[in-house]
Order: structure tokens, then C-alpha cells, then sequence
């Protein structure tokens, strides 16, 4: 019986097509939406993911440590060049770079600026601190070169200092002893915020190993291919670092970012819940249309014997049929349109309004989805899922049917 | 011979409760997508005015006055002199809901022999302590040198409740200002530089420690209306009471904040996009099945004689009908819902099985209470969209149908 | 003339060292240029000495209002100072003590020690225009500087000296203009900063025997930047290469004041 009910659900399926096709359009609507939804949400953490790692954060830091507990900027890696070479022979790895930092007071006659300096890698950092990447005036640090600094226009401002002039930086040695260097100037940085702009100041690495006296590289900064590697690239890492040093996460280096990348999620998820309720909703109503207009169908059978349960069954392989059809159309039209979601992505900076400025902000405000085999799986899930649960009351009614039905002319 | 409009409703009205089952099932669909579609609005509008609120409550406030130089420089003699006239004034302004002042002093501060570089913050503690304000609930007593202490900055330096504390800093006439305090209790605001630099203490004693007399740095209000913070800066920009003072909204005192702001608010909207096709889809799907299921009944109509523009009126108004009374329930239930939600505050965390209760971000606290809250526009937005889709939906068939000979459609 | 701190960072320590200075040179009978080099090694070390101590007088003017502190302070090599405020009354008593790289802070008033982290020695002290430059740098007009004879100056009758900072040597001003009397000692210096703008003008007098020494007991330092600031310093004692007991630059002797 059950090869004939088969035969019957799919000849039934095939033979009033527009009802099916309607079915089938219905059902692969719903699912893109809800994919689409879905490719969104995962590309989120995408988005802050790169947030952190253009702001300088990087996805993961070799940090001394004894920084965790008190992030102090006079702090050094055990062995930065060992450090340094181990994150840089780790896979997935898209950029390295390393740093150190120092509390130093800046001056220009009797214009005198406290900032924090940083001693970068010129010849890499662009890549993993955004800001440095596009230099409002004159120019950025060039490898090999000494004695040149970067500083943002507020910095820049304050001193009264213009490009090429000569900045005296003053720090407290490893024995509390008075340090001073000449810089001059040669790039000046524009972030569209003042509080950010006194958080650009940045001399070659060497050249604030010299300033301070202290050795080396207080942190390395690893920006990845694949954000989502971050967990599995510390476990490696943590073995492969020197000793006395450790590795960070993005989410441990800036908890404010990952905090609200995660409340963003949770809502979002929320969210996607009503999405998949309201297709649910959709998908149910239309297969209860439809079998609610099938009485006279389901009487006939009932009188020619067709027991309740088969006919339940009979209601669900239709229903898997649909489901099945409605998945393959949305995989159909939803793969290409994910694709595009997370190759070109969702730009926003025409939405965001005239007082956008475009370094004011970490990242750039495109949302990338996420594309892979998930997807699949996904749309098979809801698409089934919803079908079945929307079969459950009309096979119920329809095992009900009462045979005498088929009998009557008029509904 | 036309039938007058009154009496195409009574006919479709009925024609809808011939079929009690199939028109109970369209409304449930119809209404239950409304709801949730509302529901979505809700919680959008919540987002939107949470955030903004988030982020100003604490530090920013909407509109922020300093002395001219003092953002820049952010030196101890730069500040508004005067201010408790000034408010006064302010608070008699209609627009404003609050006025806190404060003092922002660097200086050293040690309970051992170790020194160690913090900014003393003196605040209005009336106003500080009201919701969503920096210390929001607290009830600690002050006064009496009992001050407050970021929690990782007492963490740094070993600092436990109860502990004294010595502070030692420039007064604003540069003399030496020096005193011991108490840490009456260790702090976690929602804002990351409070948390790890800060001690707390009522403005009166933060302006006697540094020699100040009626004046502070930085005068924060808040506004009655969020959203209208900047305009309400350009007019008191030009009040009497803050003559030569610079003063600025929120949004330009924090770009960086509100790029973001902005960003995740234009997000959701196109979330919001995605939510209304889904529904559109829903309802429309529905139309379109239940309109082609009853082919067969309009064939019946059509070989008892009835004109086929009359049954496509008919399946039209009864589509409206179906629609409006459909998106009437939904609104009734989305709008009990969210109002019910908005009083009862939804515990999101409780929710998801003791997820994170409070989240950081971008120096920001936020508790996870969602509070959604419904606008008239965004109620007539879905209604209108409903029923412009029920009988947008039900209209193709409806044509066909009135366009097929009795005989085929009696057949199917 | 950098006055030299022995003391780092935020602390006005009235440093010294170098070697022992010859008293004053006799006064020229008729105004011919002064042998510059051997001035400038002179005025070097006009305030230095092995070991000193002092009471002076620091006035600080802002548009605000005159604050003046009396002060009294001991300093041995580089590494030791030790400074007592006994003036204005509020805070009689505040000490600082430097020994090496430490820096710790007494406070009579509430009867505590504190030691100065390093990132907060780096800022003007007391909120006077003395930057830690003219405190602690080891900065030498004679060395660092190549000088030139301007031009001469009848009232007050003397010298314009014109002194160009050397290639490589770090420092804030890239020229000083020194004025000197006809007794070789300063009366006005003017500083300019390394784009060559007017930063600050010292001026220097009430000149009298001080420790030994015949030199200006009054400075006046004025940046040119910041209307109605300034900042005064008037030594009111002064003795150089004094015995100072071993226990002057210790914590108890820091706690014990005076």
C-alpha cells in the first residue's frame, strides 16, 4: 500500500501543477528570506571580527604575560623575534606585525602633547591598523628610514607643528631616567575625531627601542585569513611562544567589541526566529488552503477504503515532496544571491546619512554573508521542517473526513 | 443591475463565513504574521532608542558644554565659571530633563607606598544616580570623604571596599591638593574608562580637594527628546546662561559612537525589509491558494449566470475584508503583546537559558531588557501592506478565474 | 641658561655637579666682545656645584591668579635632591625626595609617602613653565651650541650673543639669544624653537654674592605663547660645595621634614 499511496501523492502532486508550483514558489520564498537572514547573521561576526582587526586590536596578540593582569606599555615580549617568527610560520595567517608602545610626553617649543608612541613595522602595519592606511598629509613611515613620525591632526594641532618640523619626545628610561629624541614629522593623520586622532602617533620600531631603552617588541599583532580560525590558531600558537609570553583572542584584547557582537547576535537570532515563524505561518496557511479545498478528493478515497493513517501518510509524503521541491528551488536561487552577499556584501555607506565620514569609523560599513555548505543544510531544514509541520493539521482533518462528503453536490 | 456597495460586503462577508474553517485559518495566518511583524517593530524601535540611550545615559549625555579650550586640552583651569546659575536656568528649560556637572581631575592616587595615575571624576550625585546615568541605583551614602573606585582600577592597585585611600593633585590655582579618602564601594559602570582610571566622588568635594569654586568642566543635559539633541544644542548655544562656553550634541562629541549607531540602525531596517516579504510572501500565498482552490465554485457562480466582473469584485472586497479584519486581529495581538513586553520588560537572558545579562561594548555597558515599543505609523504601515497584498494576491486568480468557461471550471 | 635639576621629571630640583667654579671675573674696563667660548663654559656651570643647598622663592603668575611658594633644597651629584616647601603655610611641610630613579613625595597633612610612577614624571611641575627640559636634560649652552657675537647693546649696556643649536644634538630650541652685561652674566636670554618662532624670554636680575658667587638671584621665565603667564624664581639663600650629613636624602629623614 504504501508504494501505491506513493504513486498516488505524486501523481496527485504532478497533476494539479499550479497548485504545486504555487506551493513550491511559496515554500523556496520563505527559505531565501530566511537564508538570507541566516547568511547575514553569520556574517556578523565578520564584521567585528574585521572591526577588531583594523583597528590595530588584530584577531590575535602575543603579549608578555604579565600584561593580562596590568596593561602596562613599558611591558616586552620574553623573545619578540621568536614570537614573531612563530605566528608568522602558523597557516591562515594573512599579516604579522609587531609593536611597542610607550608613554612619552612630545613637544615643540613650549607646545608640549602626552601621548602614547608607538613603534611599528612600516612596512606591515598598514595592513593591520586602518587608519594609517590612507595619510591626510605628507606621507607615511618608510622601512629603513629613522628619526620620522606619524601623528593625527589633533596631535599635530596642539603642538602647532606642520610637516618636516622637529618634535622633541621626552620618556622615562628602565631606570627612571629622563630619554629625549628628535622626530620630525613627516605624515599627519586625519581620523574625523579628535579623541582617535591623539591615539595615531607612531616612530619606527627601532627608533622607540632607542627613545626608551627598553629592548624589543611589547606585542605582536596576527590579522588572519579566516576569522573564524581565531580559537584554533591560539591553541597552536600558545605552544610555539616563547616562554614568559602569551596569546590573546580578539574577544579577551577588546571584550567591548565582542560584547556587542554577541548582544547583536542574540537579537538577531531573536529575530530570525520571527522570520522563520512568519515563513512557517506562510507555508501552513497555504497547504491548509489547499487541502481544506480537497475535500471531495479525500471523501472519495475515504469511501474506497483508505484508512486514516494512510491517508495522514499520503498527506505527508506530499507534503516531503513539496518540501523536497521547495528546497531544491531555493538552493537554486539562493545559492547565487548568498554568493553575491558574501563576495560583494551589503554596502551601507549610502544609507548612513551625510555626517558619515569615512575614517571616522573602524570598518567599512559593508556586511559580508557567509557562504558555505551550510547553506544546504539550512534550506532542507526549514524547507522539510516547515512542510511537515504544516502537514500535521491538514492530514489530521483530511483522515477525518467523513466519506459521505463525496456524495454531496454542494460543499 | 449593479448592487450598491454596502451590499457587495454584507455578500462577501457572508461568502467569507460559508467557509468558517478556511477563512478562520487565511485570519490566523494573516493575524498571526501582523503580530509578528509588529512585534519586529517593536523591538526595532527599542534597539534604535536603546542604543542612543546606552550610550549617552552615562557619560555623553545629548548636549555637552565646556569651557572653549577645555576638549582640546583638556586643562584643569579651562572651565565654566558660574555654574550654578547657569543650572538653574537650565533646568527650568521645558526641552531639558536633567543637567549634571562635573569635574575631571588628573592625579595620583595610592593606598601603599605606590603611586599610581588616575582621573578623579566629581559628578552631581542627584543625577548620577538616576536610570540609565552612570551609577545608576546606587545607594551607597557619601559625603564625608567617602568616594567611589572603578572596580579594575581598584583591582590594579589592590584596593579593597573600605580601604583608604590618599589622593594627591594640582588645584586649580596650582597648589598642592592633598587629602585621604575611604573607598566606600568599587564601581562597575557601563563605562570602560570609569571602570579602569576612575574615583568617583560628589562634586562638592571634588571641587574643595582641587581649590574650584562655582565652576566645573563639563556640564552634560539631557534632553527630553533623544532625538532632537541637536537642535536643542544650537538653541542653548546661544542661552544667556552658557554665553562663552562651547557647546556641542552628542553626535559631534562622539562620531565615532554614532557611525555606529547609525550603522546597526540602518541594518535592522533592512532586516525590517526582509520581515515585511516574508509576510507579504505568507499572505500572498495563502490568497493565491485559497483563490484557486475555488475554481470550481466559481465556475458554479458563472454557469448560474453571474457576470465574471462581479466575481472578481467579489473575491476583491472579500480579500479587503479578509485582510482588514486579519491585520485588525494581528494589531489587537501585536499590540497586547508589545505592550504587555514593554511593561514587563522581556529578560532576553532568561530567555535563552542565562545567556549574558549585561554586554560591553565599545566602552558601553547594555542590559539585555528588551522594551519594544510601537509607533501609529509603523501600525498603518502593515495594515495597508496587508491588505494591499491580500488583494493584490487574490486578484490574478480572481481574473482567471472569471475569464475560464463555466464548463472548465466546474470541472476542476 | 638651563637651570639644571638634578631631579627628574615633575620636580624642581636645583641640580648640579661639574667642577668647582673660580669667583667672579673682574669688570672690563671698556666694552670689548667677550671671549664667547669661554662665557658660555662659564655660565654653564654658573649654579652648579658638587652638592647644595638653597632657599628660593618660586612665583607663578596666570591669568587666573599669583601663587608664590618658598622652598628650601638639598642636592648631592645627580642622583640626590631633596626640596622642603616651607611657604604658603598649607603646604609647609611637602617634601620630595629623589635618590636614582626613585621619586617619592611626602605629605605632612595627611602624613603619607607616595612614590611618583614614571608616566607622571614627565609633565611641568606645579603648574610653573619650567619643563622637565630645563629640570633634568644635561643640556650645555658651551657644547651643544654654536655661538657668534650679534651685535652690542647700549642700554643695558652689553652683549647680544647668538647661539645655534649643532646637528644631531636633541633639544627644544634650535637658537638662544643671550644678552650679557659687561660683567659676562646674562640679563635676558630668548629662546626659539625648532622652526625658528619666539618660544619663551628668561629674564635675569638682581644680581648680588650669592654662596661665594656673584650672579643673578632673580629669573624670569615668560612664554610667549600663553598671555599673562609667567613664571619667577629668587634665590633667597645659596651655598655651594657644602658638607650635607649622609641620612639628608633618605625616606625618614623625608617623613621627618625640615
Amino acid at each position: 500500500m504504501t508504494m501505491v499511496s506513493t504513486k498516488y501523492a505524486a501523481r496527485s502532486v504532478g497533476r494539479n501543477l499550479r497548485r504545486t508550483i504555487l506551493s513550491i514558489v511559496g515554500i523556496a520564498i520563505g527559505c531565501v528570506l530566511a537564508l538570507f537572514m541566516e547568511s547575514l547573521n553569520r556574517g556578523r561576526g565578520e564584521l567585528f571580527a574585521r572591526a577588531g582587526s583594523a583597528s590595530g586590536v588584530g584577531h590575535l596578540r602575543i603579549v608578555p604575560d604579565t600584561w593580562r593582569g596590568r596593561r602596562d606599555s613599558r611591558l616586552r615580549l620574553a623573545d619578540w623575534r621568536a614570537d614573531f617568527a612563530a605566528a608568522q610560520a602558523v597557516p591562515g595567517v594573512a599579516s604579522v606585525t609587531a609593536r611597542a608602545r610607550a608613554q612619552v610626553l612630545l613637544a615643540v617649543g613650549t607646545h608640549v602633547v602626552p601621548v602614547e608612541l608607538a613603534g611599528v613595522q612600516p612596512d606591515v602595519e598598514p595592513r593591520t591598523f586602518r587608519y594609517v592606511q590612507a595619510i591626510a598629509r605628507g606621507r607615511y613611515l618608510r622601512a629603513g628610514e629613522t628619526g620620522a613620525l606619524v601623528a593625527g591632526r589633533a596631535i599635530a594641532d596642539r603642538l602647532s607643528a606642520d610637516l618636516d618640523d622637529e618634535i622633541v619626545a621626552t620618556t622615562v628610561g628602565p631606570r627612571g631616567e629622563i630619554q629625549s629624541a628628535l622626530f620630525h614629522l613627516v605624515g599627519i593623520v586625519s581620523t574625523g575625531s579628535d579623541d582617535t586622532d591623539m591615539a595615531v602617533c607612531q616612530v619606527a620600531l627601532e627608533d622607540l627601542q632607542r627613545l626608551t631603552g627598553f629592548p624589543g617588541a611589547g606585542e605582536v599583532s596576527i590579522v588572519l585569513n579566516d576569522y573564524r580560525e581565531i580559537d584554533r590558531v591560539r591553541a597552536r600558537l600558545v605552544q610555539s611562544v616563547a616562554r614568559g609570553d602569551d596569546v590573546m583572542t580578539l574577544s579577551e584584547l577588546a571584550p567591548d567589541v565582542e560584547g556587542h557582537f554577541k548582544q547583536d547576535t542574540a537579537v538577531t537570532r531573536f529575530v530570525s526566529g520571527i522570520i522563520l515563524l512568519i515563513v512557517l505561518l506562510g507555508v501552513a496557511s497555504a497547504q491548509l488552503a489547499a487541502v481544506l479545498e480537497r475535500r471531495r478528493e479525500f471523501a472519495v478515497l475515504a469511501a474506497l477504503g483508505m484508512s486514516g493513517s494512510k491517508m495522514v501518510w499520503l498527506i505527508v509524503q506530499e507534503a516531503l515532496m513539496l518540501g523536497g521541491g521547495g528546497a531544491l528551488v531555493a538552493v537554486a536561487a539562493g545559492l547565487p544571491l548568498v554568493w553575491k552577499l558574501a563576495h560583494t556584501g551589503l554596502d551601507f555607506t549610502r544609507y548612513l546619512g551625510g555626517s558619515y565620514a569615512f575614517q571616522g569609523v573602524l570598518f567599512d560599513p559593508v556586511v559580508y554573508g557567509d557562504f558555505g555548505w551550510w547553506i544546504v543544510a539550512y534550506v532542507s531544514a526549514v524547507a522539510l521542517g516547515a512542510t511537515l509541520l504544516a502537514s500535521l493539521y491538514p492530514a489530521w482533518y483530511a483522515a477525518r473526513t467523513d466519506p459521505a462528503v463525496a456524495l454531496r453536490v454542494a460543499q | 443591475m449593479r448592487a450598491s456597495l454596502p451590499t457587495t460586503w454584507r455578500i462577501a462577508w457572508r461568502n467569507l463565513w460559508r467557509n468558517p474553517r478556511r477563512t478562520t485559518l487565511a485570519l490566523a495566518a494573516i493575524g498571526l504574521s501582523v503580530t509578528l511583524v509588529l512585534l519586529y517593530d517593536g523591538i526595532l524601535r527599542w534597539e534604535a532608542d536603546y542604543i542612543v540611550d546606552t550610550i549617552t545615559g552615562p557619560m555623553l549625555g545629548h548636549v555637552q558644554a565646556h569651557a572653549p579650550e577645555w576638549r582640546r586640552t583638556r586643562a584643569m583651569d579651562k572651565t565654566i565659571a558660574g555654574v550654578s546659575r547657569a543650572i538653574d536656568a537650565l533646568r527650568r528649560d521645558p526641552d531639558v530633563a536633567g543637567v549634571d556637572a562635573r569635574v575631571y581631575a588628573p592625579a595620583l592616587a595610592a593606598s601603599g607606598e605606590e603611586g599610581f595615575a588616575v582621573m578623579v571624576v566629581g559628578v552631581d550625585m542627584a543625577e548620577a544616580t538616576r536610570p540609565s546615568r552612570l551609577l545608576e541605583g546606587l545607594q551607597t551614602p557619601l559625603g564625608g570623604r567617602r568616594v567611589l573606585m572603578g572596580r579594575l582600577l581598584a583591582e590594579q592597585m589592590g584596593v579593597k571596599q573600605g580601604a583608604e585611600v590618599a589622593i594627591v593633585g594640582q588645584g586649580i590655582d596650582g597648589s598642592l591638593a592633598n587629602d585621604l579618602f575611604t573607598v566606600a564601594a568599587l564601581i562597575d559602570t557601563s563605562v570602560d574608562f570609569v571602570n579602569r582610571q576612575a574615583i568617583v566622588m560628589p562634586l562638592g568635594d571634588a571641587r574643595e580637594l582641587f581649590a574650584m569654586g562655582d565652576e566645573v568642566h563639563e556640564l552634560v543635559i539631557y534632553a527630553r527628546d533623544p532625538a532632537r539633541a541637536g537642535p536643542l544644542a544650537a538653541r542653548l548655544a546661544g542661552a544667556p546662561e552658557l554665553a562663552g562656553a562651547e557647546v556641542v550634541d552628542w553626535k559631534t562629541a562622539a562620531p565615532g559612537l554614532n557611525d555606529l549607531v547609525e550603522l546597526v540602525s540602518v541594518m535592522w531596517v533592512f532586516v525590517l525589509v526582509l520581515v515585511f516579504v516574508a509576510a507579504a510572501a505568507g499572505v500572498a500565498n495563502t490568497a493565491l491558494m485559497s483563490t484557486f482552490e475555488r475554481t470550481h465554485e466559481f465556475g458554479m457562480l458563472l454557469a448560474l449566470g453571474t457576470a465574471p466582473s462581479r466575481i472578481v469584485g467579489m473575491i476583491v472586497v472579500e480579500s479587503l475584508a479578509l485582510g482588514a479584519t486579519g491585520a485588525l486581529l494581528g494589531t489587537a495581538l501585536g499590540g497586547a503583546v508589545v505592550g504587555w513586553l514593554y511593561y514587563a520588560g522581556f529578560d532576553y537572558a532568561k530567555f535563552t537559558g542565562g545567556g549574558p545579562t549585561s554586554l560591553s561594548a565599545f566602552g558601553v555597558t547594555f542590559t539585555m531588557i528588551i522594551r519594544p515599543r510601537l509607533a501609529s505609523i509603523d501600525i498603518v504601515r502593515v495594515v495597508m501592506a496587508v491588505m494591499a497584498t491580500a488583494v493584490l494576491a487574490s486578484a490574478w486568480p480572481a481574473l482567471r478565474a472569471a475569464r475560464l468557461q463555466p464548463a472548465r471550471a466546474l470541472r476542476e | 641658561m638651563p637651570i639644571r635639576p638634578v631631579c627628574a621629571a615633575a620636580i624642581v630640583a636645583l641640580a648640579t655637579v661639574a667642577a668647582p667654579f673660580s669667583p667672579a671675573a673682574p669688570v672690563p674696563q671698556h666694552p670689548s666682545p667677550p671671549d664667547v667660548d669661554a662665557v658660555l663654559a662659564r655660565l654653564d656651570d654658573l649654579y652648579r656645584s658638587k652638592s647644595s643647598i638653597a632657599r628660593m622663592e618660586i612665583i607663578v603668575t596666570s591669568p587666573r591668579s599669583t601663587r608664590t611658594m618658598r622652598l628650601k633644597a638639598w642636592s648631592r651629584g645627580e642622583d640626590e635632591a631633596l626640596i622642603v616647601i616651607e611657604a604658603p603655610p598649607r603646604e609647609e611641610g611637602t617634601s620630595t625626595l629623589r635618590v636614582g630613579s626613585n621619586l617619592w613625595n611626602f605629605l605632612p597633612r595627611i602624613a603619607r609617602t607616595i612614590r611618583v610612577p614614571p608616566s607622571m614624571m614627565l609633565g611641568s611641575w606645579m603648574g610653573t613653565d619650567f619643563t622637565n627640559d630645563d629640570l633634568v636634560k644635561e643640556s650645555s649652552m658651551h657644547k651643544d651650541f654654536t655661538s657668534r657675537i650679534d651685535r652690542r647693546s647700549d642700554t643695558p649696556p652689553g652683549w647680544w650673543i647668538s647661539l645655534a643649536v649643532k646637528p644631531g644634538v636633541v633639544g627644544r630650541w634650535a637658537r638662544i639669544d643671550i644678552l650679557l652685561d659687561d660683567a659676562n652674566l646674562p640679563v635676558e636670554e630668548r629662546h626659539f624653537d625648532r622652526k625658528g618662532r619666539l618660544a619663551r624670554v628668561m629674564t635675569f636680575d638682581e644680581t648680588k654674592m650669592l654662596g661665594g658667587r656673584r650672579l643673578p638671584a632673580h629669573m624670569t621665565l615668560t612664554p610667549v605663547d600663553t598671555p599673562g603667564q609667567r613664571t619667577e624664581m629668587r634665590y633667597l639663600e645659596l651655598q655651594f660645595d657644602v658638607a650635607i650629613p649622609n641620612d639628608t636624602f633618605s625616606l625618614s629623614r623625608l617623613e621627618r621634614g625640615k
